[in-house]
């Protein structure tokens, strides 16, 4: 199997070209069956309880996902003639297909509860008609601050700001038709500033945002790539073959998952900018072998052979510790990460097949005029032989200090860690420049929040919610949860009855309260429903038969930090006032579905980072034989890690749903290089068993490999730090801080280990002498 | 030449205008006289109501009362009187309307459980009667000149022949920009109606499901409106209906809405 794969690419080069253009074409032709699926929810498998029940609580209450349009007009939103505009504005939205018009909330669709003449309650829809004069418009404003149900929602205290809500009938919607809506306020707008926020706007233009920018950074990323293997190798057509490869293992692995019935989610989308330059990192290996030896053997194939079989089992292990990391997410409780665990895995399997097969065969294809000047670079003078050199000078001089200057790293670094924060907020995957951070930011700001949560009051029986009881433990909970600063409001059916009340009896505060029996709450809301009060306003709050309560809970913060803030909030005011017997409280909505899928993302994710790290050791183990060249290996790795993670924890970056799923490739890249490295060094010494000569060696072909790769795959990297979505900015900036600290410590800490241990580390010259021998006897 | 074109033209112009006006009043008539049959029935009425809202996932909501009617002029002012038994929680709760059909009605209402009685405002008549499918308006009749009515044809519902006639708004109206009502030829019964939006699109579907001849007069006893958007439905059965009782207009007084007249309520 070892040389077979490479003997026959070798032999066969065209029909190995031609096996694998042949499952490229079946695998790119599932392409047009595509399913994009960019919703977050499905971060947390459909049966999940959390979904479930928020999936119950939006059909009980027949609650959609809603974009929240924002007026703001510094000198005064509550002008006859912005209200007017808004109110057309309200008009022509309501034409939008998948709008749901009966529900949109807005100056002219709201129905305001007031005294009419005589005493007589009034529900009336708050702005009826355009209106002309500013008393029209203050009078507005003081319907909107006297009505809990409205005050905050559609409009900030101050007059500043006025909000629309428009719910829609699929969040997958949300970005077409905010796209609509902004046609429609560039219609009417005027000095006002317009905002479109509300996480489904978020979550859905993300996801097309997100296509977009795949399809900008990963052709981007392979560009660069390229042009800096042309480069490093001066040769065009040799370096076209790695690029072919990263091509081909993408198309595999995402033709693949298309084919089992897989969307295409938010994760999954990510795949090829994984893959291409996992894939690339095997190619330089061999190119840079190829590359260093050419000039030697002079012969392709004899080259080709040489460079393989050097090659072939530290590929073989880097590759197995980086789908082991990617496979350890397939044992998170999180679909599209288990899937995009799965594939990346997949991907990597096949990308080393490929480095195995398909760049021979290139290689055999290429003329031998082509390659006559290849390798004819003086390497040994070049600027990279250079670095490396200093490298070999500070790790072999200085290498006690480099040792104690890592632990020093190493303490800081711990330090950093406990720094970290968990936390996460689909709006901030977003730059802060984007309009969608800066509506949230403005709307926010003003107003009582575009995050809306629901808190379910279930009772077991019809009419619980009718129980003076359930309504003042409902609004002890409200009071309890507005002393949070993130809500900005909650409103629920104890303020529809208090409300109705406060009118009934002619407007004394006093009178504003819960009745003390039953059949009063139940007549206040008849009266609701008597007065011309929509009973799908009402139905909202309440199910038809009393049975469950749903007490809005608005929130001017997506952040999961201080979303689990309140949730906890309420577990603790339940923990202190048990709710009335036969009632069940829940959360439900949006914020706390991303708070219920974090949670299992962080937990999740940390187990199985801690088990592929082990099996990364034992791996490590296995291939070195030596339990201490095993502990050694993992320096690289376990560094990087920390480094990384404590700077995140340093500069106060939250640890959201990017940033944990890229350890599992940090672990699985971060060991390439000691792979390499130990290895290569280990095999030189046994050639002679002169620890100076393998200590010189290890800095030239090897060195000059390691640094190719970490400048192609860092630089490769960097346009992705220019998107406008920051989880791009976040893997651009993970690939090129794996490649620069894990290549640095390989090259500086490994060597300075060495030279430091290298009595025990490299012993039992003649037993290892005696190993190689037979080996090479057997061999031969 | 041009003179006489001219003359044709205006003859043809001045005969559709006639003979159009007398279809419309055809229109009219027939919406009359189903008007009168259904809203103003003999000269008072009482009756037993069981009103069932059905949600769009076949939850039910009931509601029971007792209703009396008066009429004061036939085709114009009248008083109804609700009482209402079920849900429990309600029960006692009673309502009452002064109708005016050239100005605004007045209505009252009694809750028991803070024993006072207010006025609810009555300016808006398509709002919903109680939470149901029926608008205010539905429940006491929408004054057949406030529309432009056309006979449309022939059609037959259930077996009985029925007119069909299209009534637009004369002024600009909320509830519905066009409504299609079939209309028995025999008792002037509205069979079905169909109000259809600004956008021509179908929005409430009004049947009357069951009709019966009760003391020598035709009433649809089963009733029920469909909200087509909201996919949700109410239906109406009349119970223990009688009429002629000898109401006297004193009983619609506020009162009567604290301590109910027995005599008609069980």
């Amino acid at each position: 199997m070892r040389k077979g794969l490479t003997e026959f690419s070798i032999k066969h080069p065209w029909t190995t070209i031609m096996i694998t253009v042949a499952i490229t074409a079946f695998f790119a032709a599932q392409f047009p069956n595509m399913k994009i699926d960019t919703d977050p929810e499905n971060m947390l498998p459909e049966n999940e309880p959390n979904r479930v029940f928020d999936m119950q609580t939006k059909e009980d209450f027949d609650l959609s996902d809603f974009i929240a349009v924002g007026v703001v007009a510094e000198d005064g939103a509550f002008k006859p003639d912005l209200l007017n505009r808004i109110y057309r504005i309200t008009g022509e939205i309501e034409e939008i297909e998948g709008v749901i018009v009966d529900d949109i909330l807005a100056p002219s669709t709201v129905d305001d509860i007031r005294q009419g003449s005589g005493g007589a309650i009034v529900i009336r829809t708050l702005m009826e008609d355009e209106i002309e004069t500013q008393q029209e418009a203050d009078y507005i404003l003081g319907r909107i601050k006297a009505n809990p149900v409205l005050r905050g929602k559609l409009a900030s205290d101050d007059g500043k700001a006025i909000a629309v809500f428009v719910p829609i009938e699929s969040k997958d919607m949300s970005h077409r038709i905010a796209a609509e809506i902004t046609e429609i306020t560039k219609k009417y707008g005027g000095n006002e500033k317009y905002h479109i926020a509300g996480l489904p706007v978020a979550e859905d233009s993300f996801g097309s945002e997100m296509f977009s920018q795949m399809a900008y950074s990963a052709p981007a990323a392979m560009l660069i790539i390229f042009l800096l293997m042309i480069l490093f190798f001066r040769n065009m057509k040799i370096v076209l073959a790695p690029m072919v490869v990263a091509i081909m293992s993408v198309i595999w692995s995402m033709g693949l998952l298309i084919l089992t019935g897989n969307t295409v989610h938010i994760m999954s989308s990510m795949i090829p900018i994984f893959l291409i330059p996992i894939s690339v990192l095997n190619s330089i290996h061999i190119i840079s072998e190829f590359h260093d030896h050419y000039k030697k053997y002079k012969h392709k194939d004899a080259t080709i052979r040489h460079s393989i079989n050097e090659l072939f089992v530290p590929m073989l292990f880097t590759s197995l510790t980086t789908v082991a990391g990617f496979l350890s997410l397939a044992l998170t409780p999180i679909p599209p990460v288990q899937v995009f665990g799965i594939f990346v895995a997949f991907g990597i399997i096949m990308s080393w097949l490929l480095s195995l097969t398909l760049n021979p065969a290139i290689a055999m294809l290429i003329s031998n005029k082509t390659l006559h000047n290849f390798g004819q670079t003086d390497e040994e003078h070049g600027p990279l032989s250079k670095l490396m050199h200093g490298f070999r000078n500070i790790s072999g001089r200085r290498n006690l200090s480099i040792i104690g200057a890592v632990l020093f790293v190493v303490v800081v670094s711990a330090v950093g860690l406990s720094m970290i924060e968990v936390n996460d907020n689909p709006v901030k995957w977003f730059k802060k420049s984007h309009p969608i951070r800066q509506a949230d930011e403005a709307m926010n700001n003003h107003l009582a929040g575009t995050y809306m949560n629901y808190l379910v009051f279930a009772g077991e029986e019809d009419d619980m919610l009718k129980s003076p009881e359930v309504l003042n433990y409902m609004e002890a909970m409200q009071n309890e949860l507005v002393k949070d600063e993130i809500v900005g409001a909650t409103t629920g059916l104890s303020d529809i009855v208090k409300k109705v009340r406060y009118e009934l009896f002619g407007g004394d505060p006093a009178d504003g309260v819960i009745p003390d029996n039953q059949d009063e709450v139940a007549q206040m809301l008849f009266l609701f429903e008597m007065s011309g009060g929509n009973p799908d306003d009402l139905f909202k709050f309440v199910t038809s038969d009393y049975t469950k309560g749903n007490l809005w809970v608005q929130l001017t913060n997506g952040d999961n930090q201080k979303v689990s803030a309140v949730v906890d909030r309420a577990t603790n005011f339940m923990q202190d006032n048990p709710p009335p017997v036969g009632i069940n409280v829940h959360w439900a909505g949006l914020p706390y579905i991303n708070i219920a899928w974090q949670d299992k993302m962080v937990t999740g994710l940390r187990k199985s980072l801690l088990g592929s790290y082990i099996v990364v050791f034992f791996m490590m183990v296995f291939l070195f034989r030596s339990v201490r060249w095993g502990l050694i290996s993992m320096l690289p790795l376990t560094i990087t890690i920390m480094a990384i993670y404590a700077f995140i924890g340093y500069i106060g970056k939250p640890y959201d749903m990017p940033v944990a799923v890229l350890s599992s490739l940090t672990l699985g890249l971060s060991i390439d290089f000691a792979i390499h490295y130990i290895q290569r060094i280990r095999t030189i010494y046994r050639r002679n068993h002169d620890f100076n000569e393998a200590f010189h060696e290890i800095f030239e072909g090897s060195g000059r490999a390691i640094i190719r790769n970490v400048l192609v795959i860092a630089i490769g990297f960097v346009p992705m730090l220019f998107s406008t979505l920051v989880p791009y900015i976040t893997v651009g900036a993970f690939f090129l801080a794996i490649m620069v600290v894990s290549g640095l410590v390989t090259m500086l800490l490994l060597p300075a280990l060495s030279k430091t241990f290298k009595r025990t580390l490299f012993v039992a010259k003649k037993k290892a002498k005696a190993e190689v021998v037979a080996v090479q006897t057997q061999n031969a | 030449m041009k003179s006489a074109i001219t003359k044709l033209i205006l003859a043809l112009v001045a005969m559709s205008i006639v003979t159009g006006a007398a279809v419309a009043q055809d229109a009219t008539e027939i919406m009359k006289k189903s008007h009168m049959a259904y809203y103003y029935a003999a000269d008072d009425g009482v009756a037993d109501v069981t009103m069932t809202i059905i949600d769009k996932k076949g939850k039910e909501r009931l509601r029971e009362f007792t209703m009396l009617r008066l009429d004061e002029v036939d085709g114009g002012n009248q008083m109804y009187y609700t009482y209402f038994k079920k849900p429990s929680d309600v029960s006692r709760l009673t309502f009452m309307v002064h109708k005016n059909p050239d100005g605004n009605d007045a209505r009252w209402i009694y809750v028991p459980s803070v024993d006072l009685i207010k006025p609810i405002s009555a300016d808006d008549k398509n709002s919903s009667f109680v939470g149901s499918d029926f608008s205010y308006e539905d429940v006491s009749g929408r004054h057949w000149t406030l529309d432009n009515h056309t006979l449309k044809g022939d059609s037959t519902i259930d077996g009985k022949a029925a007119y069909v006639i299209e009534s637009i708004p004369k002024e600009a109206y909320k509830a519905f920009a066009r409504k299609v009502s079939f209309i028995d030829k025999e008792t002037f019964m509205p069979l079905r109606e169909e109000y259809f939006n600004k956008k021509d699109k179908l929005v409430k579907i009004f049947t009357a499901d069951k009709i019966d001849v009760i003391d020598g007069i035709t009433t649809v006893t089963l009733r029920s409106m469909q909200d087509v958007k909201k996919n949700r439905k109410t239906t109406v059965d009349f119970s223990r209906i009688t009429y002629n009782r000898g109401i006297t207009a004193d009983m619609f007084s506020e009162r009567y809405l604290k301590n109910p007249p027995r005599q008609y309520i069980k």
